[in-house]
């Protein structure tokens, strides 16, 4: 079983996730060129190494979330909800 | 022994249930509070922080309780009593069960009472309160109505052997 660790809830069955592939900006429609609108939509890099990917608490907390992950080890770091900063976490509200 | 309900399968049992989405800030944030992943009872009402930005209204008091909140900003609230259905498992071999069909920890030093999360139980994603009743074990699960036949199948089945 592989433990995520999503930002909110803490270690989570990888089953009660869903993994939204690697992370990469999409470039600005209005400015890209055809070449680097393909490469957004189609190209990956599959790295054997560190790959910032997107996940998504469809069971707990339902935030999309990023996390680093070793894609030959599994081992995962660095859990982050967009715009905030590494070890943040959402709903900290008294 | 374990004792599996479908609360909302009787009229004298049935749980009202709104929904609250608030934005860090408004006032209906600052007026239900409590911490994400906590339940607190209030009245008639068990006030459940389910997410983030959600609270979950339980009881005869939740209608009124969601009508008087202050839904300015970013807030609003939905009637979810016919759309989430309530179950509610009770013994001391409930956590026992629930481990059976879920990947939550149900130790009472991770989820005590009081405690809610979010987990899918049997492949069907729950909301899951702790609310233990006059000291016994006690879950209150919440579901989409849709999927309570089978649910309540596998439920007794995994209870079967307590």
């Amino acid at each position: 079983m592989l433990l995520v660790p999503c930002p909110n809830c803490g270690p989570m069955n990888a089953a009660d996730l869903s993994y939204n592939g690697e992370s990469h900006r999409r470039p600005d429609p209005k400015t890209c060129t055809p070449e680097e609108w393909r490469t957004y939509l189609y190209l990956r890099e599959n790295p054997s190494g560190w790959l910032l990917e997107n996940w998504y608490c469809s069971s707990g907390c339902r935030r999309h979330f990023k996390i680093e992950r070793h894609t030959l080890t599994g081992e995962l770091r660095a859990p982050v909800l967009p715009g905030r900063k590494p070890g943040a976490t959402q709903g900290d509200m008294k | 022994m374990v004792e599996i309900t479908h609360l909302d399968a009787s009229p004298d049992t049935r749980v009202p249930k709104a929904s609250v989405r608030a934005a860090d800030g408004t006032a209906a944030a600052a007026t239900l509070g409590l911490n994400f992943g906590s339940a607190e009872q209030r009245g008639e009402t068990l006030v459940v922080r389910i997410r983030p930005d959600e609270w979950y209204l339980l009881g005869d008091g939740a209608p009124a309780m969601a009508a008087g909140l202050d839904l300015s900003g970013f807030a609003s609230t939905v009637d979810i009593s016919h759309s989430r259905t309530a179950v509610r498992i009770t013994g001391d071999c409930a956590a026992d069960t629930l481990s059976k069909l879920g990947s939550a920890d149900f130790s009472d030093h991770m989820t005590p009472n009081g405690a809610a999360l979010g987990n899918g139980i049997a492949g069907v994603t729950c909301d899951i309160v702790r609310d233990d009743q006059r000291g016994v074990r006690s879950y209150l699960l919440l579901l989409d109505g849709s999927f309570i036949t089978y649910f309540l199948g596998a439920l007794h089945d995994a209870a079967s052997e307590f």
